[in-house]
Order: structure tokens, then sequence, then C-alpha cells
């Protein structure tokens, strides 16, 4: 690659379970944010990427009143369906083409004070069969997900439990994410509201409202705009087959391929080695196990060991999620760009409360679709 | 490495696009214009490197319908995006798909755009963007008598991007171009009697007269029943490919090179104040801009001598006046000269929409990629059915337009590479 791309600004809301403030309110503030912060106007923006989902805003077109509120009026404006992570995928390519210098990338949700997000996403299922059958939904999916790799890998109850518990440990850390009465024990989780068996209430983050942006730029402009650039070194994104009967759910075969494009164009070959910190979508503590494997964090079926070990601890060689992750907090459709964000503030030391050491190169991941169906993966360096 | 050599090398269709698809789910829908663009280079699904996806999803309920269709698209296994923004959605995908190869990360790359209008009511779904426009409406004060100002209020603003709404665009074009009801009619019959010619279009009416467009009745004044689009259902793919896999994949040498590419907004709908002004619906500022970027980038000095012909995104018949003239393809006020002297007829200076336009076919996040397609086939000189521009077209323009008044797509095609 001879062009090389940066993220130079990035800034977040903080979540909150309902926002007092409308999101075009939030996208002005995002967008005005960013700008302050690097100390440049709009005019140094080339290219704006949105990203929103039309069914979890509830309108169509959704980005209609939010362009002008994050400055794009009579500007170069474009839209990216579903997560963040793939509005920010496309505008690096839209700066790897050479037309542009600076994109801003913009994702707002309003999952929290929405009437049951999952409930809306399940859309997403053919309306024929699946949808009206009633069985499959995301939370069912994930919890197919969990149960077959617990079988498989004599993983327990307890041992998921830990995993969340880890999450809500570093998300407690986390000035962005809703605050909670203390940091639920094992046990707290395993008494927790059943949701589809395994999984419980405290395996999952609360649905947030809030948003995030970052500012791309190509090299020559990075160099202009900040002293600590943090570079995309790859990205790969993929595609898995619709029906999970057709699908193997614990090795999510779309989440390796994309994994294996980015390590390959990052110039990675091993992983567990050269990753020194992984940010990644699970919307269920049962997912970081699948999703740290199937990423090559981990070998394949080391849940147990890896969550003994404290490998993944914010404190540990690995860490995963040390921003608590989406089990800290969910805004839906952003939660994706919020990994990268992290990661950033990571990479650049600016993390505070969650900074964890010698963070050189960070793996980030968003999904898409039951039992993540849809998977982008993004490797940053300094 | 980024690249400014990406072709067109096909261009491919479910079908002829038609009301109702009772017969056929979404992703089945989509799959033979997947195939189709396949069949028409020496590609396999295999080859397709990545995959660009575009529709309006509200229109049908299904949400991400890409991950539906993963198996129907080839999608499977490999790198998809999603891409919608409104009328807009079928260039953004494209251009998205152009980005892919142009950044040089992807060689060969299908854009996919469609809607299945039969399954949703598309109406409703623009209705739910409007709504805050709606109250803005009523804040101002509409005349309640009679029940006239609810018709009004819901009725033409309600209506988002359909007939209401875009009668104050024909109004106000045909005061600021002092042409008159009777050039809209001859547009829209020039368009009816060029998709006859097309035979993937939806409306066909061979040999239609402004008369007889004139015969149907006014729904929202200026724009009649014949001025206005139908609601179609079909889908459209399109491969681009880099210039070395171009060579190696395309059926002939005659591919349709991406010369420029733009998109750009200005504000949401009309009647707003910017800068102390009113915006004038009609007057497309952001269309303008964009268009001039475009041609930057295309290496167009002169649009008008340079550009043989333009596929341009007509909703409405009076669009395919204003656009020509918002585009820099002829003078300011110029289009009703234009039309009725024949110039924007298939044989004409500057056919504009030779393929009948989005008024004779409206797959809504299809049409703007089929704008593109069109525009692509002229180019290749593969223009099916009589719809093919007579004289050799070197650059060919094609033009997406959606949001509420505000997103403009334009993408430059040519027998060339930019030098």
């Amino acid at each position: 690659m001879e062009r090389k791309v940066a993220v130079v600004g990035y800034t977040q809301t903080n979540y909150e379970k309902e926002s007092p403030i409308s999101r075009e309110r939030i996208a002005f503030d995002l967008a005005t944010a960013i700008l302050q912060k690097l100390k440049i106007s709009r005019d140094d923006v080339d290219t704006i990427v949105f990203s929103s989902n039309d069914f979890m805003d509830g309108r169509t077109i959704s980005e209609v009143y939010l362009v002008q509120r994050v400055g794009a009026h009579m500007k170069d404006e474009t839209k990216a369906e579903a997560d963040g992570l793939n509005a920010v995928l496309y505008a690096w390519m839209r700066i790897m083409s050479g037309q542009y210098n600076t994109a801003l990338v913009v994702s707002i949700s309003m999952s929290g004070s929405q009437f049951r997000p999952l409930l809306v996403q399940n859309h997403t299922l053919d309306p024929a069969y699946e949808r009206p059958r009633g069985l499959v939904n995301f939370i069912s999916g994930a919890a197919l997900q969990a149960r077959a790799y617990m079988t498989k890998y004599h993983m327990s109850e307890e041992n998921l439990a830990q995993y969340a518990v880890k999450s809500l440990e570093n998300a407690r850390k986390n000035p962005f994410t809703p605050k909670r009465d203390g940091v639920p024990t094992v046990k707290d989780v395993l008494n927790s509201k059943p949701l589809y068996d395994p999984l419980r209430e405290l395996h999952t983050g609360p649905f947030v409202d809030g948003g995030c942006a970052v500012l791309l730029a190509s090299e020559e402009r990075a160099k202009e705009l900040t002293d600590k650039p943090v570079w995309i070194k790859g990205f790969g994104h993929s595609l898995d087959t619709y029906y999970i009967g057709d699908r193997n759910i614990i090795r999510v075969n779309s989440l390796r391929d994309a994994a294996k494009r980015a390590y390959k164009m990052a110039g990675i070959k091993n992983p567990s080695r050269d990753i020194s910190l992984a940010e990644i979508h699970t919307n269920f503590a049962s997912e970081e196990p699948i999703f740290t494997e199937a990423l090559g964090l981990f070998p394949d079926g080391s849940g147990v060991k890896t969550i003994k070990s404290g490998i993944s601890r914010r404190e540990g060689k690995l860490p995963v999620n040390p921003s608590g992750g989406p089990i800290g907090a969910q805004p839906m459709n952003a939660t994706g760009l919020v990994r990268l964000v992290e990661a950033v503030s990571q990479l650049r030391g600016e993390a505070g409360p969650t900074q964890v050491k010698r963070a050189r190169t960070a793996v980030v991941h968003a999904q898409e679709g039951v039992c993540a169906q849809h998977n982008v993966v993004g490797i940053l360096g300094v | 490495m980024a690249r400014k050599d990406v072709a067109i090398i096909s261009v491919g269709y479910n079908g002829r696009f038609v009301s109702k698809r009772p017969d056929v789910s979404i992703p089945e829908l989509i799959e033979p214009a997947v195939r189709d663009a396949l069949r028409k280079t020496k590609l396999t699904i295999n080859d397709i490197d990545a995959i660009a996806m575009g529709n309006m999803q509200t229109f049908e309920g299904v949400n991400s319908p890409h991950l539906w269709a993963s198996d129907y698209i080839g999608g499977t296994g490999k790198p998809v995006i999603r891409i919608a923004t409104g009328g807009t959605t079928g260039m953004s995908t494209f251009h998205s798909a152009y980005y892919h190869v142009a950044s040089g990360i992807f060689d060969v790359v299908m854009a996919i755009a469609w809607e299945k209008q039969d399954e949703g009511d598309s109406q409703v779904g623009l209705g739910g963007i409007l709504m805050p426009e709606v109250f803005a409406m009523f804040q101002f004060g509409p005349d309640l008598s009679e029940g006239r100002g609810l018709g009004i209020g819901i009725g033409t603003g309600g209506g988002g991007g359909s007939t209401g709404s875009a009668s104050f665009q024909a109004s106000s074009y045909l005061a600021r171009s002092g042409g008159g009801i009777e050039h809209i009619d001859m547009i829209a019959a020039l368009l009816r009697s060029n998709a006859a010619k097309n035979p993937y279009a939806h409306l066909q009416v061979p040999g239609c007269k402004p008369e007889d467009i004139a015969k149907t009745p006014i729904i929202s004044y200026p724009l009649r029943y014949g001025h206005t689009c139908p609601t179609s259902c079909g889908a459209t793919a399109i491969i681009l490919a880099s210039r070395e896999k171009a060579k190696k994949y395309a059926m002939t040498d005659r591919v349709a090179w991406v010369k420029g590419v733009a998109c750009g907004t200005s504000d949401a709908t009309f009647g707003n104040l910017i800068d102390g002004q009113i915006t004038d619906p009609a007057e497309q500022v952001a269309a303008t801009m964009v268009a001039k970027k475009a041609y930057a980038r295309a290496g167009i000095a002169d649009p008008q001598k340079e550009v043989q012909m333009a596929e341009v995104y007509d909703g409405f018949a009076h669009q395919d006046l204003m656009w020509p003239e918002r585009l820099l393809l002829v003078g300011d006020g110029k289009s009703p000269e234009m039309v009725a002297k024949g110039a924007y007829n298939i044989e004409g200076d500057m056919p504009i929409n030779p393929s009948g336009g989005v008024v004779s076919t409206n797959a809504i996040g299809a049409s703007a990629m089929v704008r593109v397609g069109e525009a692509a086939l002229q180019v290749m000189g593969l223009a099916e059915g009589g719809h093919q521009v007579p004289r050799r077209v070197r650059n060919a323009l094609a033009h997406g337009w959606g949001g509420l008044f505000q997103f403009v797509t334009v993408t430059i095609l040519g027998d060339a590479p930019v030098q």
C-alpha cells in the first residue's frame, strides 16, 4: 500500500439509557467537538461518511436531517448502513483512492430510549419463514451459539459468568458507560434473569443513547493534524450464509475470513503475539471466547483456560475489551465504531482509568446479524 | 495503490421492471440480475472480490437484506458492504463499488441495487421522513378552512419525494425558465416512447404523443398523472474492474470507463432559510456543485460540447427539463426550447434518458444505479431494442437525486479513462 490513512481525531458522548438531547444535537456536538479538538474548520473535511440504520432510526433515509448537523451542507456526503465501523471502512477506501485527504465518520444510536431495539432488529429475519415462526432471534441465536461452544469445549456456566464479570469490572472504570451499583459477582450473574439458556441478563449490556465520531486523514494531512496518528494497517470484512443451521456458529467463518484479510493487509503473521489489544463487538459475554478465537488471539476451544489465566484482563498480556466492551454499553449501530474509538484512545495513551500498558497494535471488530453473520475487522497501529 | 482507471465491464438486469412480482421473494428477485451481469463477462461469481449492495429497506420491511440475500448474490465468504442514501442509493452503492476498486484494495467488484415495492408501501415510508416538515408547515399557519390546509400539509408535504412536494419544484421551475406545462407534456411523451424502445423499461407507450399526456388528469399542479413515475420491482447489477482485470474478463474492448464520480448534499427540503435566503426547490445548488466536481475529475472542461448523452434521475417529468440545466448540459432556462426542437430525443443533440428514465421505471433503490448502467450501455454501444444513441457516445453523464431534495450523485463515464 502506497497511501497510508490514519485516525487523527476521535470523540464520543457519554452513553445514557435515555439521552435528554435529540439525535440531531448529538450529531452537531460530535462534529463540532472533533473539529475543535483538532483546531480545524468544516472546510478541512473533504468527505463525510455517515452511518445509521433506517430501521433503528425509525425513518426512511435516516440521515436526511443529520447531515447538516455534521456540517455536510454543500459538501461531499454519503452513508454506509449498519455499524459505524462499516463507515470507517468505506471512508478509508475513499481516502485510499486518492480523491480525498480527510474524512469525517459519525455514528449515532438512540437504542437506549427505543422500545426494545432487538425487536426492531428482528426485521433482519426473512419475513416468510424465520420471522413468523419466532424461534430464531438475536438472543436465541446467541444462546444456541453459547451452548454449542460450552458443550464442545466443556465450559461451565461459572466460566461464562466470569467473562461477564471481567467485562463489567472493566466497564466500571470506563467513564463513558452508564453507572452501576458495584460490580456484580459470578454469583450475581448466575442469579440474574434468564433470557434463553444459558444466557442471562448480566451476560449482556444495556442499550444506550449516544454516539461517536472519528476523523481520518491521509498520511500528509495526518502529520499536519496530529502528533499522535493511529494508522489503519488493515481492514477485512466478510459475510456468511444466512440460515444459522447452515453455518458453523462457533467457528464464525465470516469473522475468520475478515480477520485473515485484515491481518494479511497489516502483515500480521501471528496475531496472538503481534496484537497488544482487542476491542470487539460482543453483544453477549459468550461471544468473547468465540470471537477472540476466530480472530486468532487464542487457540480454538481455549475459552476456559483463557478466562482462568487472566490473560485477557485489562492488566493481562492481551487485554480484550478493556473498555468493558458492549457489556458496559450497547449503542446499537455505533457499537463497532466505539470499539475503534476506544482502541485509538488506548494506542494514544489517552484512555485514562481504562488505559492498558504497552499498547502498540489493536484489533477492532464490528458484527451484524444473528450469530455475527457479517463481520468487519480493523487493525490499528502506532 | 490508488487507481484512476476503473471500468464498468457489465450491466445486468433481473428482467423487465414491473409493478408486482408476487412469484418471487426479495433474494429471488435480485439473483437473476447478478447472474445476468456475470453472463455478459468471462467471470464466474468466484472471481468477484467484493460486493456493494443497496436499496431502501423500509419500503419492504426487511432490515439489512444483504444478510438474507447472502447466498443469492454470491456474497457468502465475500466482503459485502451495504449502502443506503435515499433516492441516490443506487448510485451511492455504485460509487462505493467504484472506491473499492479505485482504492486499489479490490480488483473486481459488483454493485447491486434493487427494490421490490409490491412488498410494502413506499409512500408510507417516505411520509415517515417528512413528519417534522409537516409539523413545520402547521407552525407557519396553513389555511385550515374546509380542511384544505390539512390537504396541503399532509397531502403534499406528507408525500415526501412524491408528487405533492415535487409539484412545488415543478411550478418553480416553470416560473424560472418561462416554460409551460406543455413542455412537461412533451418530455413525458418522449420518455414514454423512449421506454418502449428499452426492453427493460416498465411503462412503455410506443409512439406516445404530448396530446396523450395532456389528457391525463392533474394530480398536483402543474404535474399530471402522465408526468409521474410508476412504482416498480426490479434489480440491477454492475461489475467494475481495474484495467488489467477489465481486459481479462470483459467480453469486448468496449468498456465504460468511470472518469469522475462525485456526491454532495444541500439542505433538507425547501423553504428553509439559509444565509438569509429562502431555498428554491428548483434551484438545486448541490446538483451544480456536484456536477462541476465530477466534470473536473473527469477532465471535462465544456460539458455542453464534450458530453453526448445523459441519464438523469427524473421521478417527475419536469425534472428532465430542470436537471440538464443544473448539470450544466444546457444553458439555464434553455430546456423548454431544447425539448420543443427535439434536442432531447434519442437522435437529438443531447439525448436525455433514452432508457425512458425514472419516469418510466422506478424501482427506487435501483433507479440511480440504472442511470449508471444505462449510461454505461450507451458508451459500450450495447443499449438494446432501439434506444442506443446513434452517434458515438464518448462521454455520458449519470445522475442520482434523493433525500429531501438535497442529495445529489453524479457519475461521468467515457470510452477512455482520464489521462
